[in-house]
């Protein structure tokens, strides 16, 4: 297992640095978006900046993009792959491909991560502001991710039967973006309570939310946030390795 | 040593279905190279994917050294090494040297080891010196090699080659066949397929010709030859043949016909080994170029089993 995790890490770094030029214009796109944040929040509120609601801009806009690189590097990798013909390959190595593209995802969220707070504490260092970071609000956020795994793993099922992931992760994101903004929160306690155990990120965005604004959250939302990733992860296995047992009868794993 | 047993694959399509593979069985011992022919969609590929388990088949089963794909499919994977057809096998952002160690840890090779093993396939392809370059940067036919490297990366006792030497010049598949050549006589067992019947005719111990999902023909590559070839003669002048002595050899023998202006062809009754010295007794002393025995190749075979069949 630690070979295979550090094959990947290997292979991920240097697909990553490998043309310098691409790496620096990344880095560079990801500061400008940051430093926008920064001084935009402290234009928006007239106010010095700091304090809890530049941390809700900044975090909840790196999760977001965290979410979204989650739920679509998958998909992308395993389109690229089939159509470069590595994807086979992939398939021909003693290991189950979930196992190899979890640890995919896996590399590919620290590769996404590391320059995002490398970024993240440049400006924090440069604005002297404080970001008012709470250490237990990790546990939601690695809920959420697990949860944009699974999801990503479903969209990976799709990639594999169609090879073609671009519309299905736009509506995919479309959706989730919905069911971040929507007020679930002001239906019927127990349908929202419902809701937030099958809808993705719900429980676990309100429980971020929760703990950054100094509320601990109640005991329904851990249960509901830690229900609602063993569900989508559960789906998102569930529904790649049935992809790609399809795809072995169907002799699509390629690119027929 | 591989054994393909009764592999079955049906394709559903749009207009209906494909019956891609019917029942093929074969197996490859160990140092053994089999040339798996016949026409373009004639479910060549298609066997390959299932014995590597990229497939499913619809019936059938491999074992690679007694163990069974489905049920032990990691410790047959293990075994296995594949250059599949057209398809790059390899990451092209990564140098020669990067794949390999990629590949070959993936593959349960300790880095360690996977180096050293990197370095003496490189020293056997001749691309030691391009082990820093990245793929895109390297020919098709060195992209080959090294493709074949990578599926070596874990000494793999079956290799399965599909079209190896698809679109490389003289040179590059020289170097490949050469390789194939060594690994064999180290004891792996290879199935390939191509549809250059040289290669074939040049690298095989066996033969397995298949047309329309069905084996057709299957035999030693040594054997056929010599079951393909006519007991027939040709005595080729160094000057075209005067009609006149044409005729006086026609007079002596009756199974003689001139195929071309400097080519006689002589069809000797079964068992009748004199008439050839006959029919030379009759030409003398006219300046003869070459006397030869007709030596079917592999050419020759697939286009008269393809076109009518194999021989009982
Ligand atoms: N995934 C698939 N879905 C549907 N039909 C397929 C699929 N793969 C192969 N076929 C069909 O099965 C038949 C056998 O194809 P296969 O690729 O095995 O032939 P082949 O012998 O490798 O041919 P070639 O010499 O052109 O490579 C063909 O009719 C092909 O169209
Ligand atoms: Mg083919």
């Amino acid at each position: 297992m630690i070979s295979l995790l550090l094959a990947e890490w290997r292979r991920t770094v240097v697909e990553t640095i490998r043309y310098p030029l691409e790496t620096i214009s990344s880095m560079m796109t990801l500061f400008i978006v940051f430093a926008g944040l920064f001084y935009g929040a402290t234009y928006v509120t007239h106010s010095p900046i700091g304090g809890g609601r530049l941390t809700t801009v900044v975090v909840g806009y790196a999760i977001w993009m965290t979410m979204m690189a989650a739920t679509g590097d998958l998909g992308w990798s395993i389109q690229n792959e089939a159509q470069n013909g590595t994807l086979e390959q992939v398939m021909l190595v003693p290991w189950s491909p979930v196992t190899v593209f979890l640890v995919r995802a896996f590399m590919a969220i620290l590769a996404f991560l590391i320059p995002m707070v490398v970024v993240v504490v440049a400006l924090l260092i440069m604005t002297r502001v404080h970001l008012d970071w709470q250490w237990l609000a990790l546990a939601p956020f690695l809920a959420a991710l697990g949860t944009a795994w699974g999801l990503g793993l479903a969209v990976a099922a799709v990639a594999l039967l169609f090879k073609r992931v671009g519309q299905v992760l736009n509506i995919v994101q479309f959706g989730l973006l919905f069911v971040i903004l929507a007020p679930f929160a002001r239906f019927h306690a127990v349908v929202w309570h419902l809701v937030s155990m099958v809808v993705p990120f719900n429980a676990q965005v309100l429980l971020l939310r929760n703990l950054l604004s100094h509320t601990r959250g109640s005991d329904w939302i851990w249960w509901e946030s830690g229900i609602n990733l063993a569900l989508i992860a559960t789906m998102g296995i569930l529904s790649f390795v049935g992809a790609s047992r399809i795809a072995r009868h169907r002799g699509i794993l390629g690119h027929y | 040593m591989l054994n393909v047993e009764g592999l079955v694959k049906q394709f559903r399509i749009r207009t209906g279905l494909v019956d891609a593979v019917r029942g093929v069985s074969f197996s490859v011992a160990a140092g053994e190279i089999l040339a798996f022919l016949g026409p373009n969609g004639a479910g060549k590929t298609t066997t390959i994917k299932m014995t590597a388990g990229l497939i499913h088949p619809d019936g059938g089963a491999v074992y690679v050294d007694g163990k069974n794909l489905v049920t032990e499919r990691n410790a047959v994977l293990g075994k296995i090494g594949a250059v599949l057809e057209g398809s790059r096998n390899l990451y092209w952002r990564l140098t020669v040297l990067e794949n390999l160690l990629y590949w070959g840890t993936m593959r349960r090779v300790s880095y360690r080891q996977a180096r050293s093993r990197a370095f003496e396939l490189l020293d056997q392809v001749g691309l030691t010196d391009r082990a820093r370059s990245t793929v895109q940067t390297l020919s098709r036919g060195m992209q080959q090699k090294v493709a074949l490297c990578q599926s070596l990366m874990h000494h793999p006792t079956v290799l399965l080659l599909d079209e190896p030497t698809l679109g490389l010049d003289f040179e590059s598949s020289e170097g490949i066949k050469r390789m194939v050549r060594t690994l064999s006589d180290s004891g792996t067992a290879i199935l390939l397929t191509t549809h250059q019947l040289d290669v074939a005719q040049e690298l095989s111990d066996r033969v397995a010709m298949i047309r329309g999902g069905q084996l057709i023909l299957e035999g030693t590559t040594k054997a056929i030859l010599e079951k393909y070839s006519q007991p027939m003669y040709s005595i080729i002048s160094a000057i075209p043949w005067p009609l006149n002595l044409v005729d006086t050899a026609r007079k002596v023998m009756g199974n003689v016909a001139q195929v071309s202006p400097d080519t006689l062809q002589l069809i000797p009754q079964d068992g009748d080994t004199d008439a050839i010295y006959r029919l030379l007794n009759a030409l003398h002393p006219h300046p003869l170029l070459r006397v030869e025995r007709h030596q079917a190749d592999l050419a020759e075979v697939f286009q008269q089993v393809m076109s009518k069949g194999a021989l009982a």
